[in-house]
Parts: structure tokens; C-alpha cells; sequence
């Protein structure tokens, strides 16, 4: 062990008290920290794959038709651009096209054309306002989390049936529907009659409470829309490539795409600025903490003035106090850190196991955590950083200490 | 070759109008295995002229040299090393480590020094604190030894790396008459028996007389 390290493990005990204030208030800045940042970025996580398992990482919507115009005098080669505004034409025409042009995209695998549009569902001798969506099974489960969704009935049943729907949780309640029910559903002025084969949950209230999944044939009957498709939902390899892919395909193919992290823009961002405000509010503990180390260490340096005169009278240089005071700062924090995320990792665990029903943008019925180790790194760095910082000084005070002036004024 | 060699050395004290000359031309040599006293009325420069041989103090004038090396105008790690390698320093306060044993204080200068194993370094400090009448009480905190018995643990830590040099400032100063002695008896002692080379500055001026050689200052210069 180095001479510093010694002295500074003995040192530390000289103010027990304000150290043990200091490693206690680091060890809750620690794991309050990673709680928050794991309960905060656990519900983001959560939201995210709801999202994605119900709208997809990409859709390709509308045409776009670019308006740009030249003109030019007559009898005359000079020409002038003008920029004119695009036009957009709703819903994918050549649905099938549009599939076939996406097999040059590796990074998408799998498409899913759908057919949306607003319906009457009747039944008990009530009217609900819906908007049915009309799925082509097969490859609709590629693209979302439909099957995971069900909550009564089952995907079989929608599949063996051309006339079956599957209801969202909350139309189901509302209406007081019950899998095998037999209900109506007036789209272009004229009913049809479909079974329930299913009821889904989400937990997305707007979506639990207007959407019926029909099958693709069933809609455009329903609709009266016999060719094309509302839009083409994609799944791809990450859905971290949307970004980058989705301006690709736009410029590809013509037509309107969304990545689902432009589409769900708002609710990203009220989970980055909840993510950001836990973070800084609980940093505080810490900045505390490094505070009252800061303290502590200050009075350890004019406690042990003349120990540190005679240690540089012995042959202790300047960077051997100031390491010996520094190591205080780190022998602390690295406790602190070490006893924080322990303490973190239980509360991250004891929190994912509080019941609590949440209903609204996703479904839980307990606390979403997620362990991410990069939250524990950024707690460590906060507090370590912290916690040197505030030993720099005393540390520096320590080193610039005289040892004569020191030990001829203890004498005289 | 002199153990140490000072030649000329001129101190400044304060600031402003406070200002004055406390060493005005200090020379002389010291010899292994001697014991020197330096006495004088206060603030003669007695103290001064010891703080500046240890090296904790520059000089405005003059040099120091520690064997063949002038010191005078080392940087402060250079001297720091000098300091822990050539040099013992007994004050007038033990200024033991009060969470170090006995045995732990008297190894701390040798930690520095880096020559010994863990093991060779118990083992000498063992013997020093024997060789000042401690052998048994190793394990004891500075706070569980008498102001005798502290000032013997400082003793032999300032002998812990071997110096050339004791530097010993009213080392028994702070101890009644009996310890005093005994203190003294122990320096002068070692210095002889191991050839170090003790420079003391007392105002007890029969611990002065028992040394080889006394150098009396009065207002900054040494007395012919």
C-alpha cells in the first residue's frame, strides 16, 4: 500500500461523523439516480414498443406530387425555375408496387399494406364512431404487436372468418360487446354484419377506444374502397434506422414517410425533459453531498496542519499531501458509488415488482424499470466528479502549506 | 568531506517595517559524528538558521551544502528529497500522527524513502524504538505515551532513514528536567555511536555545553 493511501485511510477517520454525513448523502444521490433514470427510461422503453407494436417503426402515407413549374419566354431557350408547393395525394395507389420497391431497402423486413377509414359499429341498439382498419393478416403481424394485444378471443378465429373484428378493449366495454357477439359496422351507407373473434388492449386509450382490425377484402367492401391502400406499415431491422431510412424511401418512392420517432415526437420529448428533470433534481443530492465532503476535508486540512508539516519536513512533497487528501475524496466515493449502485439495483428491483395499474399511452400493472448499465456509469461519473472536485481545493490548500512557517509557529 | 557546509547565508524576516536582517553571513562546517549546539538569546537566529539548514526554508543569500550538493537553490521536491533521505528533524513538540502507533510513526519517513520491504521496515523501526528505550510499547498510539516517551517515538523516527544529519530544534523543551536529560543523553549517544552529526539549538545552556561544539548567534551572525 502507497505511503499516501495509508495515511489518507487513517485520516479519513479524524472526522468520522461529517465523512460518514458525506458517504451517506452519495450513496442516496447514487441510487436515487439510477432509480429515477431507470424508472423514467423504463417507461419511455415501454411506451416506445407499445408504440411501435401498434404503429409501426415506418409508414408510407400519402403521394407526394411536386407542383414545380418552368417557365419561360416564348421563342426563347431561358428558362426559370419556379418553386411551387407539393401536392399530396392521399393513400398508397399502387399498394403492391410500393411493397415490391421496398425489397430494395435491406433494412426493412417486412410491409404491411392497411386500409383506414371511420365507421359505425351498431350493436345492442347502440351507435360507436370507429375507425376500422383493415389488415392483411399474414403480414400485419410482422409489422405490430397485434397477436400480444389480445386480450379475449383469439387470432385464430379472426383468421378463419372473412367477416370477423377484432375490437379495441374499450369499444368492447363501452358497448358491452363479448367475443362471438354479432355486430354492424356502416361505413359507405350500407351495414354489414361482422362477429367479434377478438378483443385487443393496448393501453393507448385513443386507440383501445376507436379501432376495429377487419380484413383487408371486408374493409374495401365496407368502405367501397375496391384498389390501394391508406398506408404501408413497416417493420425494420432496428428501429433506431427509421430516421435515416424513412427520407430514403420518401425520396425513393414518392410518397409520404414517417419514421414512428417523428410521428411520436411530442410524447419523446415530454419523456427526455421528465428523463433530464429527474436527473437534475436528484443531482442535487449529490452536489450536497460533495459540498459536505468539501467541508469535511477543509477541516481535516486545519486539523492536521502541523501532521502536515511534519510529514513534508520527513520528505513528503507537495503532490504527496495533495494526493493523501485526494485520496480521502476518492476513497469516499468509490464507497459511495460501489454502496449506491448496490443500493440502486435493490430499489430498481423492489420498485419493478409495485403493483400499479397504468392505463393511457401503454398498459402496465406494475413499475416499467429498465436496467441500462449506462445509468450507473453516469451516476458513478456524476458523483466522482463531484466529490474530486470538492477535494481539489482542500487538497490543493494542504499542499501549498509551508512546513517551517507551520512548525516554528506551533513552537514558538 | 564536510557533512554540511554553510557559507555566507543572509535571511530576511517579515515585511515592510517590520522587516529585518535575521542572518547577516552565517558560515560554518559540520562533521560527522559531532554533536553542535547553537545557542543565544531569542530571536537571535537560532531557529532561523536551523529551518534553513533542514531545507524548510530558503535563503536570501549564501549557500548550503549537504556533503558535495548546494542546496540553496533546489526546486521544493528536490529539497523535500534531500530533507528525507539526509536529514532527521526533532522539534520541540513530538508531532507524532496520533492515529500511528509508535511503530507506524517511526516507519512513515522510511515509507517514503521506498528502500525497504514491508517486513525490513517493522523490523528497523522495532530496533529504533528499542534503541530509545520503547521496544515494548511499539504498538501504542501517540496518545497512549508520556511526553518522554513521545519525544523518544520522534527521536527515532528522525533516525529512521539513516541521516547524515539530526536536526533538533529545543528538543527538550517541552520535557521536565529528568526527561530532558534523559532526551539529550539519547541524541548525543546515538549521534556519536552511529557517526551522525547532531546540530541542536538550545536555550538550556548546560544541554549546550555538553555538546562538542557550541556556535553562539547574537542579532544574526555567529559569535567568534
Amino acid at each position: 500500500m502507497s505511503p499516501a493511501l495509508l495515511i489518507a485511510l487513517r485520516f479519513l477517520g479524524a472526522r468520522k461523523r461529517a465523512m460518514l454525513m458525506s458517504l451517506t448523502g452519495i450513496v442516496f444521490g447514487v441510487a436515487f439516480f439510477v432509480i429515477t433514470q431507470a424508472q423514467t427510461a423504463g417507461f419511455e422503453a415501454y411506451f416506445i414498443k407499445t408504440i411501435l407494436g401498434v404503429n409501426g417503426m415506418v409508414r408510407i402515407e400519402d403521394r407526394i406530387q411536386s407542383t414545380r413549374a418552368m417557365t419561360a419566354t416564348e421563342g426563347s431557350s431561358f428558362a426559370i425555375a419556379v418553386e411551387g408547393s407539393v401536392k399530396y395525394i392521399p393513400g398508397v395507389q399502387h399498394a403492391k408496387a410500393v411493397t415490391d420497391a421496398l425489397k430494395g431497402f435491406p433494412e426493412v423486413t417486412a410491409a404491411s399494406p392497411v386500409i383506414r377509414g371511420n365507421a359505425t359499429l351498431i350493436a345492442n341498439f347502440r351507435e360507436y364512431d370507429t375507425k376500422p382498419y383493415g389488415i392483411d393478416l399474414g403480414t400485419f403481424l410482422n409489422v405490430s404487436d397485434l397477436e400480444t394485444q389480445i386480450i379475449d378471443g383469439s387470432m385464430k378465429a379472426f383468421g378463419e372468418s372473412p367477416y370477423a373484428l377484432i375490437v379495441g378493449s374499450r369499444i368492447a366495454k363501452r358497448m358491452n360487446l363479448q367475443v362471438g357477439d354479432s355486430v354492424l359496422l356502416d361505413g359507405a351507407g350500407e351495414p354489414q354484419r361482422f362477429r367479434v373473434a377478438a378483443v385487443f388492449e393496448t393501453g393507448i386509450d385513443q386507440v383501445d377506444r376507436e379501432r376495429v382490425y377487419l380484413h383487408l377484402p371486408a374493409i374495401r367492401t365496407l368502405l367501397n374502397k375496391p384498389t390501394g391502400a391508406s398506408f404501408i406499415q413497416l417493420n425494420l431491422l432496428d428501429p433506431e434506422l427509421a430516421p435515416a431510412l424513412a427520407p430514403r424511401i420518401q425520396e425513393a418512392l414518392g410518397h409520404s414517410t414517417m419514421a414512428w420517432q417523428e410521428r411520436e415526437k411530442t410524447w419523446l420529448q415530454v419523456f427526455s425533459v421528465l428523463r433530464i428533470s429527474s436527473a437534475l433534481t436528484i443531482s442535487t443530492i449529490i452536489f450536497i453531498s460533495g459540498l459536505g465532503m468539501f467541508n469535511t476535508l477543509v477541516m481535516i486540512v486545519v486539523d492536521k496542519t502541523r501532521e502536515i508539516a511534519i510529514l513534508r519536513s520527513m520528505g513528503y512533497t507537495r503532490a504527496d499531501i495533495s494526493r493523501i487528501f485526494m485520496l480521502q475524496g476518492g476513497i469516499v466515493v468509490a464507497l459511495g458509488v460501489t454502496l449506491g449502485c448496490a443500493a440502486a439495483a435493490l430499489g430498481t428491483y423492489t420498485l419493478s415488482h409495485i403493483p400499479i395499474r397504468i392505463r393511457g399511452i401503454f398498459a402496465s400493472d406494475h413499475f416499467v424499470v429498465l436496467w441500462d448499465p449506462w445509468h450507473y456509469v453516469a451516476a458513478a461519473v456524476i458523483a466522482t466528479v463531484v466529490v474530486l472536485i470538492a477535494s481539489y481545493f482542500p487538497s490543493r490548500r494542504a499542499a501549498r502549506l509551508e512546513p517551517g512557517a507551520v512548525i516554528r509557529g506551533s513552537s514558538s | 568531506m564536510s557533512l554540511l557546509r554553510v557559507e555566507d547565508l543572509h535571511r530576511h524576516l517579515g515585511e515592510g517595517d517590520t522587516r529585518c536582517h535575521a542572518l547577516r553571513g552565517v558560515s560554518f562546517t559540520i562533521e560527522p559524528g559531532r554533536t553542535y549546539a547553537i545557542a543565544g538569546h531569542s530571536g537571535s537566529g537560532k531557529s532561523t538558521l536551523l529551518y534553513l539548514i533542514g531545507l524548510l526554508d530558503i535563503p536570501d543569500a549564501g549557500s548550503i551544502w549537504v556533503g558535495d550538493r548546494e542546496t540553496s537553490r533546489l526546486t521544493d521536491d528536490e529539497r523535500t528529497a534531500v530533507r528525507n533521505e539526509h536529514m532527521g528533524f526533532v522539534f520541540q513538540f513530538h508531532f507524532l500522527l496520533k492515529e500511528f502507533t509508535a511503530l507506524e510513526n517511526v516507519m512513515l519517513p522510511m515509507r517514503k524513502l521506498g528502500r525497504l520491504s514491508e517486513e525490513a521496515m517493522r523490523a528497523k523501526a522495532a530496533d529504533l524504538l528499542g534503541a530509545v528505550g520503547l521496544g515494548d510499547k511499539t504498538r501504542r498510539l501517540g496518545t497512549q505515551l508520556s511526553g518522554g516517551e513521545q519525544q523518544r517515538v520522534a527521536i527515532a523516527r528522525a533516525l529512521a532513514n539513516d541521516p547524515g544529519l539530526i536536526l533538533a530544534d529545543e528538543p527538550t523543551g517541552n520535557l521536565d528536567h529528568a526527561n530532558a536529560d534523559r532526551v539529550f543523553a539519547l541524541l548525543s549517544d546515538i549521534a556519536h555511536q552511529r557517526g551522525q552529526a547532531l546540530l541542536m539549538v538550545s536555550h538550556n545552556p548546560e544541554l549546550a555545553h555538553r555538546c562538542d561544539h557550541v556556535f553562539r548567534m547574537q542579532d544574526g551572525v555567529i559569535l567568534p
